[in-house]
C-alpha cells in the first residue's frame, strides 16, 4: 500500500473526466427535455408546469450522492458482496410480485414497485445493477472455464431464478439483464460462435414471451400495423407523427404540438419521439453520437482498467446503457414492437436513473484505478 | 494484502479487449442503423406525419356558447330570456389518476348533488377510467352548482385548499330559454326549437337579431413559439324591447280567458268560442299595446296539449293530426287569420263616402227591410229602419242604407278606398306568417252589384285583425296611417340602443274633418246604438260593432266583434276584439265581443291613466264578462243562454247585418224571399274557402271575389239589378284563392 501510494505520486492516477462531463451533459439535456415534455400536461394536470422537471431534478440531486460515493470508493469491495447482492435483488424481485398491502404498489396494471414509507422503487432496477456485479465476480472467478459450452449453460442456469421472477412482470427488463448478461459472457469468453446461438435462442425466448403474453399480443399487431391497430397502435403512432413532424432541424425547442396530449407519457419512454419534433434529425443523431461517445469513454475505461473485475463491471454498465439506448430508440421509431424502455439519463425516472448514476460511479471508480503509464486506448 | 500482493489480480486480456471493440462496434452498428431509420421515417412519412400532428391540434378549441338576447315589454319586464344552466362533467380519467382522489370526488358529488347515485359514479371510477367526458347531470340552475364550487373552492385560514382532492369535475355552461309568464302573449313572443333556432312570433321574424355568434376558446403558438390559450368571447345576442304592456296583455288574455271558461261547454261541448281575440293598438303611432288570442299555448310547453284533449285522445292522435293540430293552436289569429269583418267595416264605407264627396252628411236612405238583387239581401230589422240618416245609419247597424250608400258610392271609389285602408295587403307589422287575403277581394273586373252592395257591410272579403285595426287606426287618429309595430327598439345585452323603430306613417288615409265626422258618429254609437253594451262608464268612447255571418250561409255560425276606441277626444288605445263562434245556440250577437271589451277596459282605461272624461250614468253597471249583472244575481256562475240573452235589453243590438240570424228568423226557406237553396255538403266552413252562388238567407251575394255560381234557377228575381246574380257571368270565377292564411 505504502509502495503504492508512493508509485501514484510519481504516476498520477486517472480520473476520466470525459464520461462524467457527458454524463451530466445528458443529464441537464435531459431536464431540459423532460420540462419541455412535460410542461403542457403537468400545468394541466396538476396546475405546476414544472412538475416533472421539480421531480426529475430531486431525483438527479439525490443520484449524485451514489454516484459520488461509488466513484471515490474502490469498487474491488464489491467483489466480496456480488453474490449477496444477487440474492438480495432476487429477494426483493419476489417480495414485489407478493400483494402485501402497504409494500406493493401496482401501476399500469403490473406490479412493480416497492413502497418503504415515503420511498417507492423499481426492485428490477436494483437487479441490473446487482447482476453487472455479480456477473463481474462471477466471471472473474470462473473466466478461464467459459471456453467450455457446460460453463456458460451454468452461468445462465445461476442467473435463471432472477431472470424468472423479473420476467414475470416485467419483460423488458428481463431482456436488458438478459442482454447484460450474454454481452458479459460475451466479452469473458474466447469464442464467437456460441454466441451467436445464444444470440438466436435469445430472440427466440423473447418471441415466445411476446406470444405467450396476452397483453403484449396486442402490441404486436400495433408494431405490425399502428395505423389500423386503434387504441395499442396510439402510442406508436403519436411518436412516428411526433419524429416525422420534426424534419431535418426539428420546430425548435419547447415548440412540440404532439406532447399536449397526444404523445401519452411523452416525459418517459417517448421522449426521444419530442426530441426528434423538436430537435430533428439533427438533435436526434447528437444525441445518438453522445450515447456513442459515452460508450465509447466506458470502452476505454475498461480496456484499461487495472483487474478484470473492473473491466467487466465497465462491460456490463455499458451493455445496460447501449441496450437501452438501442432498445428505446427502437420502440420509438417502431423498429420493435412497444414495451417500456426508458432512454438513459434522459427520460423521466426514479429508480433508474438513481441506479444509472450509480452504475456510473462505479465505472468512475474503475476509471480512477488506471494507471496512466499503461494507457493505451 | 500480502495475499492479494502474491496473487495479483486477473488481467483484462488481449482477447477480451478485442471482444469488448466487436461488441462496441455492435453497438455503434446499431445505433447507426437507428440513424438510417429515423432518416428513412423522416424521407418517407416526414410530410404526411407533419400534416397529421397539425390536424391533430384542431381538437384543442371548444365553442362557448353566446347567450341569445332577452324579449322584453315596454317597461322592461322579461317576457322572454335566456339562462344559464350548468352540465356537470365528470372527467374521470383525472379523478381516477390517484386513488386519493375518488373518495371525496364521489363523497363531494353525492353530497351537492342528491340525485346523484353513488354506486354509479363509483362504477364509472371502476369501468371508464379513461373516460375524460361524461354527463351526470344536465341543466342545472346557477343555485345548485355553486355548493359544489364552494366545497372544491373552500380555504382554510391559511389559504389552503380544505379539500384538496376533489378533482375532475368540471360544469359546462349552457343556456336554456325560459319564458317567466308562461302563456303571456305566447303567439307573439314564439319559442325557440332546440339550438336557438326560433320558431314562431318574435323569436322567428327577429331570430338573427336575438341570436349572437359564438366564441370560442383555443390554444395556438404565440410569435416567441409559446402555448397560448386565447378566448374570442361570445357574442350574446340583442334585446329586442316590445311596445306590448305586459300589465294590458294580461289584463286582455285574463278576460278573453273568463270568456272562454264562462261559456266553456255551454251550448256544445267544447271551448268558449272556436277563437277569440284581441288587439289594443295606439292609433297615434301604430305600435301594438296588446296582441292575444284564443285558444292559447304555454310557451315553456308549447307542445303540450292536454288543456285541450285528453289523454287517451292524444295518444290516438296520428303525428301529423297532433301536428296539425299544434299549428293551429301557435296560430297567432290576429295576424295570420283572414275572415269577414261583418259591420265593423261600415264606418270605412261611410268614411269613403264623405271622403269622396259621393256620400253627404245630410243624405238620408229609405230602409225597408233589405234590398232584392238576384236574391233578397235583408237588413237587421226586417220590416225595416225606416228613414236613416248617415249617422243613424251607422248608430242601428243598417245594412240597407249601407247597400244605397254603396250604389252612390260606385265600384272604383269603393275598391280604391278598400286599397287605402290596406285590404289585400300585408301591414308590414314585424310578425311572421301575416296574411294578406288579396285573393279574397274584388277588383273592378270581377265585382258585382252584390258584391258592391254586401262588401259594403263588410261580407264578400276577407280582411285580417291587424288590417282592420291599422285602418281604424287611421280613421280615430286624423287620417294618418301607420305601420303597426310590436318592437319598438333592439338594445344590446348591456340595453344600450341600437336601433330605434320609429313609427312608419305610411300614408293619409282620409281627411283629419272625415275622420272627426266618424268619430262622432262613433261616439253616438256607442252611446245611443248598437254598442251599447262596450261603454265603460264614464268615458267617452267611439266604436262599431260587427257581427258577420259564416260560410256556408244560415248555418248559424257568426264571428261577433266589436271595433272601438277610447277617448274620444284625443283617442289614446284602439281595441279590436273578435269572437268567433261563440258556443251559444244563437250566435249572432255581437255583444260577446263588447262585454270582453267593456271589462278589458275597465280595468286598462284606469292602468293606462287615462281619466274619465263623462259624467258616470250606471250603464253597464254590475255587468260581468258575460253581461249578466252579477248586483242582480248575487253571483256569476255559468249563466244558462236563455239568460244570457234573456238579459238584454232590446233589439237594438241585435243589428246583425243579416237578419237571418235573429232566432225568430227562420232558417233557410224562410220567407220564400230567398232562394234557400241547402249548402253542398262537402262545402267548407271557411270564409276564403269558395263563394259559391249559394244563396244564404239574407246573403246571396252571387259569390265572392272568386266568383261562384248561383245554383241554376234559383233566382226568382230576375228583376233586380242588371248584371248581378247571373250565371253566365259567374261561372267562370270558380277559383278563388286560398289564402293560405
Amino acid at each position: 500500500m505504502v509502495a503504492g501510494k508512493r508509485r501514484g505520486k510519481k504516476n498520477p492516477t486517472y480520473f476520466d473526466y470525459n464520461l462524467l462531463f457527458i454524463t451530466i451533459f445528458l443529464l441537464c439535456f435531459g431536464l431540459v427535455m423532460v420540462y419541455s415534455s412535460s410542461s403542457y400536461t403537468s400545468a394541466n394536470k396538476y396546475g405546476d408546469s414544472a412538475y416533472y422537471l421539480k421531480l426529475q431534478l430531486r431525483n438527479i440531486l439525490i443520484g449524485i450522492i451514489p454516484m459520488f460515493f461509488l466513484a471515490k470508493i474502490d469498487y474491488r469491495v464489491w467483489k466480496r458482496l456480488g453474490t449477496m447482492a444477487y440474492i438480495g435483488s432476487f429477494a426483493l424481485c419476489t417480495l414485489v410480485l407478493i400483494p402485501i398491502p402497504g409494500l406493493t404498489r401496482s401501476s399500469h396494471g403490473q406490479s412493480r414497485w416497492l413502497w418503504l414509507g415515503p420511498v417507492s422503487f423499481q426492485p428490477s432496477e436494483i437487479a441490473k445493477l446487482a447482476v453487472i456485479v455479480f456477473m463481474a465476480t462471477l466471471i472473474e472467478r470462473t473466466c478461464r472455464q467459459l471456453v467450455e459450452v457446460k460453463s456458460l449453460v451454468k452461468v445462465l442456469l445461476i442467473m435463471a431464478p432472477l431472470l424468472g421472477v423479473i420476467a414475470y412482470n416485467n419483460l423488458s427488463t428481463a431482456i436488458i439483464i438478459f442482454g447484460i448478461i450474454v454481452c458479459m459472457l460475451f466479452v469473458a469468453s474466447p469464442r464467437y460462435l456460441q454466441f451467436i446461438i445464444v444470440g438466436v435462442i435469445g430472440i427466440a425466448f423473447s418471441l415466445v414471451f411476446v406470444v405467450a403474453a396476452s397483453y403484449r399480443g396486442g402490441r404486436i399487431e400495433a408494431w405490425l400495423h399502428p395505423e389500423e391497430a386503434g387504441d395499442a397502435g396510439y402510442q406508436t403512432l403519436q411518436g412516428l407523427y411526433a419524429i416525422g413532424s420534426g424534419g431535418l432541424f426539428g420546430k425548435g425547442l419547447g415548440e412540440s404540438l404532439q406532447k399536449m396530449g397526444n404523445v401519452p407519457e411523452s416525459q418517459n419512454d417517448m421522449i426521444f419521439s419530442i426530441i426528434c419534433e423538436e430537435l430533428g434529425l439533427f438533435g436526434a443523431v447528437s444525441v445518438i453520437l453522445l450515447f456513442i461517445l459515452l460508450i465509447w469513454r466506458m470502452m476505454i475505461i475498461a480496456n484499461n482498467a487495472k483487474d478484470l473485475f473492473g473491466a467487466l463491471v465497465v462491460s456490463g454498465v455499458m451493455s445496460h446503457i447501449a441496450i437501452q439506448v438501442i432498445l428505446n430508440i427502437s420502440v420509438v421509431t417502431n423498429t420493435i414492437p412497444n414495451t417500456g424502455v426508458i432512454l438513459p439519463f434522459i427520460s423521466y425516472g426514479g429508480t433508474s436513473l438513481i441506479f444509472l448514476m450509480a452504475e456510473v460511479g462505479l465505472v468512475l471508480s474503475v476509471s480512477r484505478g488506471i494507471r496512466l503509464e499503461n494507457v493505451s486506448l | 494484502m500480502v495475499k492479494r500482493k502474491r496473487k495479483p489480480p486477473k488481467k483484462f486480456s488481449r482477447k477480451m479487449r478485442g471482444k469488448l471493440m466487436t461488441l462496441f462496434s455492435v453497438i455503434v452498428l446499431l445505433l447507426c442503423g437507428l440513424i438510417g431509420r429515423l432518416m428513412y421515417i423522416e424521407y418517407t412519412s416526414g410530410e404526411k406525419y407533419e400534416k397529421k400532428v397539425l390536424s391533430l391540434q384542431s381538437y384543442d378549441s371548444k365553442a362557448i356558447p353566446y347567450r341569445r338576447g332577452d324579449i322584453v315589454d315596454s317597461s322592461g319586464t322579461l317576457l322572454a330570456t335566456s339562462v344559464a344552466v350548468y352540465n356537470v362533467i365528470l372527467d374521470c380519467s383525472v379523478m381516477t389518476d390517484r386513488e386519493e382522489y375518488i373518495a371525496p370526488t364521489i363523497q363531494a358529488l353525492t353530497e351537492c348533488f342528491p340525485q346523484l347515485d353513488r354506486g354509479d359514479l363509483e362504477i364509472y371510477a371502476k369501468d371508464q377510467k379513461d373516460s375524460k367526458y361524461i354527463v351526470l347531470l344536465k341543466k342545472l340552475p346557477y343555485d345548485e352548482v355553486q355548493p359544489f364550487v364552494e366545497l372544491q373552492d373552500a380555504v382554510d385560514e391559511d389559504g389552503n385548499r380544505i379539500n384538496p382532492n376533489i378533482k375532475g369535475v368540471w360544469f359546462e355552461k349552457e343556456y336554456q330559454r325560459t319564458y317567466p309568464y308562461g302563456q303571456l302573449a305566447a303567439s307573439v313572443i314564439g319559442f325557440t326549437a332546440s339550438g336557438n333556432v326560433g320558431t314562431l312570433g318574435l323569436e322567428n321574424y327577429y331570430d338573427s337579431v336575438l341570436n349572437g355568434v359564438n366564441g370560442r376558446e383555443y390554444g395556438y403558438l404565440n410569435s416567441d413559439n409559446n402555448f397560448e390559450k386565447t378566448v374570442i368571447p361570445a357574442q350574446d345576442g340583442k334585446t329586442l324591447v316590445c311596445s306590448i304592456d305586459a300589465n294590458i296583455q294580461s289584463i286582455v288574455e285574463k278576460k278573453i280567458l273568463e270568456f272562454n271558461e264562462a261559456y266553456k261547454d255551454n251550448h256544445e261541448e267544447g271551448p268558449g268560442s272556436k277563437n277569440t281575440a284581441v288587439i289594443i293598438m295606439n292609433p297615434n303611432n301604430g305600435r301594438i299595446l296588446a296582441m292575444a288570442n284564443y285558444p292559447t299555448f304555454d310557451l315553456n310547453n308549447p307542445r303540450d296539449l292536454s288543456e285541450f284533449h285528453t289523454e287517451a285522445e292524444l295518444e290516438e292522435l296520428s303525428d301529423e293530426d297532433l301536428l296539425e293540430e299544434l299549428n293551429r293552436l301557435w296560430q297567432n289569429y290576429c295576424v295570420t287569420e283572414t275572415y269577414e269583418p261583418g259591420s265593423v267595416q261600415k264606418p270605412l264605407t261611410v268614411a269613403c263616402g264623405i271622403e269622396t264627396g259621393t256620400v253627404k252628411k245630410n243624405t238620408t236612405f229609405e230602409c225597408d227591410g233589405g234590398e232584392q238583387f238576384d236574391s233578397w239581401v235583408s237588413c237587421v230589422v226586417r220590416s225595416g229602419h225606416g228613414t236613416e240618416t248617415v249617422e243613424k245609419s251607422l248608430m242601428d247597424s243598417c245594412n240597407d242604407a249601407l247597400m244605397q250608400m254603396s250604389y252612390r258610392i260606385g265600384a272604383e271609389n269603393f275598391l280604391e278606398y278598400q286599397s287605402i285602408f290596406g285590404f289585400g295587403q300585408q301591414t308590414g307589422i314585424d310578425l311572421p306568417g301575416e296574411a294578406s287575403a288579396a285573393s279574397l277581394m274584388f277588383t273592378l273586373d270581377n265585382i258585382k252589384p252584390i258584391d258592391l252592395a254586401t262588401n259594403s257591410f263588410g261580407q264578400n272579403y276577407n280582411c285580417t285583425m291587424i288590417q282592420m285595426g291599422a285602418a281604424f287606426c287611421s280613421l280615430i287618429n286624423g287620417g294618418t296611417y301607420y305601420q303597426p309595430q310590436i318592437v319598438a327598439k333592439i338594445t344590446d345585452a348591456e340595453g344600450n340602443t341600437i336601433k330605434e323603430n320609429t313609427p312608419q306613417a305610411v300614408k293619409q288615409t282620409v281627411s283629419a274633418s272625415t275622420g272627426a265626422l266618424l268619430k262622432e258618429y262613433m261616439l253616438h254609437t256607442v252611446s245611443d246604438g248598437t254598442g251599447k253594451t262596450a261603454k265603460v262608464d264614464g268615458y267617452s268612447m267611439g266604436g262599431k260593432t260587427g257581427t258577420a255571418q259564416k260560410y256556408p250561409r244560415g248555418n248559424g255560425k257568426y264571428l261577433v266583434s266589436f271595433l272601438g276606441y277610447a277617448p274620444n277626444e284625443n283617442p289614446q288605445l284602439m281595441i279590436y276584439c273578435v269572437v268567433d263562434e261563440p258556443n251559444v245556440e244563437d250566435q249572432p250577437h255581437s255583444y260577446f265581443a263588447q262585454d270582453i271589451v267593456r271589462e278589458i277596459l275597465e280595468e286598462v282605461l284606469p292602468y293606462m291613466s287615462i281619466y274619465p272624461d263623462e259624467k258616470k250614468t250606471g250603464i253597464n253597471e254590475g255587468l260581468d264578462v258575460t253581461g249578466t249583472n252579477t248586483q242582480w244575481k248575487g253571483g256569476n256562475p255559468p249563466p244558462p243562454q236563455t239568460d244570457m240573452t234573456g238579459g238584454r235589453e232590446d233589439g237594438e243590438e241585435d243589428e246583425e247585418d243579416d237578419g237571418g240570424g235573429s232566432p225568430e228568423d227562420g232558417e233557410d226557406g224562410d220567407g220564400g224571399d230567398s232562394p234557400s237553396d241547402p249548402k253542398p255538403p262537402d262545402e267548407e266552413e271557411d270564409p276564403d274557402t269558395g263563394d259559391d252562388g249559394e244563396g244564404g238567407i239574407d246573403l246571396p251575394e252571387g259569390g265572392g271575389p272568386g266568383g261562384g255560381n248561383a245554383p241554376p234557377g234559383d233566382d226568382p228575381d230576375d228583376a233586380a239589378d242588371p248584371g248581378s246574380g247571373d250565371n253566365e257571368d259567374n261561372e267562370d270565377n270558380q277559383d278563388n284563392g286560398d289564402d293560405g292564411a
